[in-house]
Parts: C-alpha cells; structure tokens; sequence
C-alpha cells in the first residue's frame, strides 16, 4: 500500500497541457517517478502495541462516556423501522384524540329537532318542528315564557312572521 | 478472541459494535489502525500530532457508528473521517513549527558519529528535505496528494472528501507534484 501509483496515463491527465514529443513526456514521467521514490524515503513511523491499545483505550471508553440513555434513545429512533412504527403509533394517538374531542363537543340546537329549549334567565324560548306543528300558518315560530322574577307568573307569547316574513306575529297565549 | 473476529467482515462487526460490543471494536480498530495512522501522519506530518489525531478519529467513529448506514464501505468513511480530522488538526496547529530544524541535535550526533557516514547523514538530510518540502504545500494539496498515490483512492472519493471537483483534485496533486520537484530538484539530480 506505501507505494505510489502513478501511471502515465494519469500523469497525462495530471500534466494535461504538457504538448511536447512523447519523449519528453517519458522524461517527465520518470522524473516524477524518480519523486514519488524519494518520497517513499519518508516513511510513516509506526504504532507500537502500547500505543494502540492507549488510543483504543481512550477512545472507546470517550465514546462510552457520550453513549447516555437519551442518546441510545435518540439513535434507536435514527432507525428507519423503528421511526416508521414510532410514526403509526403517533397517527393512531393523534386520531384517537381528534375522534375523542369530536364527541366530546356539544351539539348546537338544530332547527330541524323536534324541540330546542333555550334558558336565558327565568326566559325559555321553545323551537323546532314541534312548535312548527302547533302553528303551521305561522312562518319560523317559537314560544317564548317570560317571568321577571323566579316568583313571577309566566307570561306566555308566541312570536314569528307571516306572507313570508311581511307581517310580524306576537301573539299571548 | 482476534484470530476469530478476523474472518468477520466490518458489516458484521459493526452490527456487533453498535449493540456494545467492545471486542468487536477492538477488532475493528486494529484492523484498521494501521491505514488511519498513515493517513493522519503523512496530512499532519508531525508524529505527536498525528497520535493525537488518529485518537480523535476513533473518537468519532466509535460515537458515530450507530448512525453508519453503509452509503459507502466502512473503509471509505474511516479514510474520509481520517482525512478530515487531519486537515481540521493540521490547521488547527498551523502556528506551531512543526519543522525539524537542520541543526537538530539527532542530525549534530549523527554528523559526530564517524561511524554513521557521509551516506546516513546524507539520506537523513534528503528526508529532512522532503519533509520541508511537504510542510510547505497546502493542507489540501497534500491530502489530496496522499490519498491518491499512498491510499490509492479514487479521484472521484477525494473530490467528495474535500469537498470539490474532480479537476480540482487533479489540479492540487498537479501543484503538489511542481511543488516537490521544485524543492528536490537537488536530490533528484544527484
């Protein structure tokens, strides 16, 4: 492995404007052969058996240092499977959660329920097709009981329009 | 213990590494210790230097392995991880002389002793020489020198590694080459 690889078709490729005869080229050629053997003079001084085992020592034991459990957790996520069933588990939450609140959330009164009660005070207003169906004649109408007081007496009036919202109807029952 | 993980290929080792197994990584280390020392070596040029760098490199690796996905060979990573640790740690120290200079008491004692000869002393300065000459070339020319013709990695690998093109590959190892001959035209002509 310590020594060089230098063909003389990467030489060209290296020396690209090199445009003189092919023996010249050769020339140079040789010559940075002749460099890349000098520089093999050079060699790497090697490791003892001590000093491998110090840099392995304190390397592995480095790392150990850094490998914490929120770490080890972190690179188990890294893990394509796992982050793919990790992702599963979290899409199943998120859409049991939006189901669960959906139910959770009162209804708004319908006009088209049989009967909504409204309070307002000691005031309930009465509406829905039940009402419809006492007074057909009358367009959108609704039953109000009115007490100022809780001892009051009730006061019962049927509010709603007529000829398609021309006339206004205020009737006391 | 070794003579067994021997037969193992890195993948396998790795799997086993990154469960925490320690032997698995001292298999592996030794395995390639010896590839991530040169390469330290010949960017840093400075033997101490390169001791501390060859740690940093096993520092990362055993920290990063986890995360390994074999986009590459483990080997090509290690010599990626190798090269640029070096170059980080050659800038790093680029204040520091690294240069062993000529009237260094190992070349006076060499010189005194008759028995060394003119020979010994010459090699010796030749080397001295050359390691002159390849302090002197940009950080990134000499990596990209030796990881071509001391490694023999491909061109297109140390394009990656430094981050740049191919043809600037080709021209960093074709200014490093000038370089050299420039310094040891002397020797060379010898």
């Amino acid at each position: 492995m310590d020594k060089p690889r230098f063909s003389f078709e990467e030489f060209k490729a290296i020396f690209p404007d090199h445009c003189e005869s092919q023996e010249k080229l050769l020339s140079e050629y040789n010559f940075f052969l002749m460099l890349l053997e000098q520089l093999d003079q050079v060699p790497v001084p090697k490791l003892s058996a001590g000093q491998k085992a110090d840099i392995f020592r304190r390397s592995w034991q480095g790392a150990s240092r850094n490998r914490s459990p929120v770490w080890s957790w972190l690179g188990l996520l890294r893990r394509p499977a796992v982050t793919f069933a990790a992702g599963i588990v979290l899409g199943c939450s998120l859409m049991f959660a939006v189901a669960k609140g959906r139910a959770a959330v009162p209804q708004s009164p319908s006009p088209q329920r049989l009967l909504a009660v409204e309070h307002a005070g000691y005031t309930q207003v009465y509406t829905g097709k039940a009402v419809e169906g006492l007074y057909p004649q009358i367009e959108n109408p609704k039953i109000v009981i009115e007490r100022p007081r809780k001892s009051s007496t009730p006061q019962r009036v049927l509010y709603g329009t007529l000829d398609k919202g021309e006339t206004y109807v205020v009737w006391n029952l | 213990m070794m003579d067994g993980h021997d037969r193992i290929t890195d993948k396998a080792l790795i799997e086993a590494v990154q469960r925490g197994d320690r032997d698995a990584a001292a298999c592996l280390y030794h395995r390639h210790i010896d590839r991530v020392h040169r390469i330290c070596q010949r960017i840093v040029l400075d033997p101490s230097l390169a001791l501390d760098c060859v740690q940093e490199v096993w520092l990362k690796v055993f920290r990063s392995l986890g995360r390994f996905r074999y986009r590459s060979s483990f080997a090509a990573w290690l010599n990626s991880v190798a090269a640029n640790t070096a170059i980080d740690h050659y800038r790093r120290s680029k204040r520091r002389s690294n240069r062993v200079d000529i009237d260094d008491p190992e070349v006076e004692s060499m010189a005194a002793d008759e028995q060394a000869g003119e020979r010994q002393l010459d090699d010796e300065l030749t080397r001295q020489r050359i390691q002159e000459a390849l302090e002197e070339i940009s950080v990134s020319q000499r990596t990209a020198f030796v990881l071509r013709y001391y490694e023999n990695m491909p061109l297109a690998e140390i394009a990656r590694i430094l981050g740049c093109r191919e043809g600037t590959v080709r021209t960093h190892i074709r200014r490093c080459l000038l370089a050299l001959r420039a310094k040891l035209m002397a020797e060379l002509n010898q």
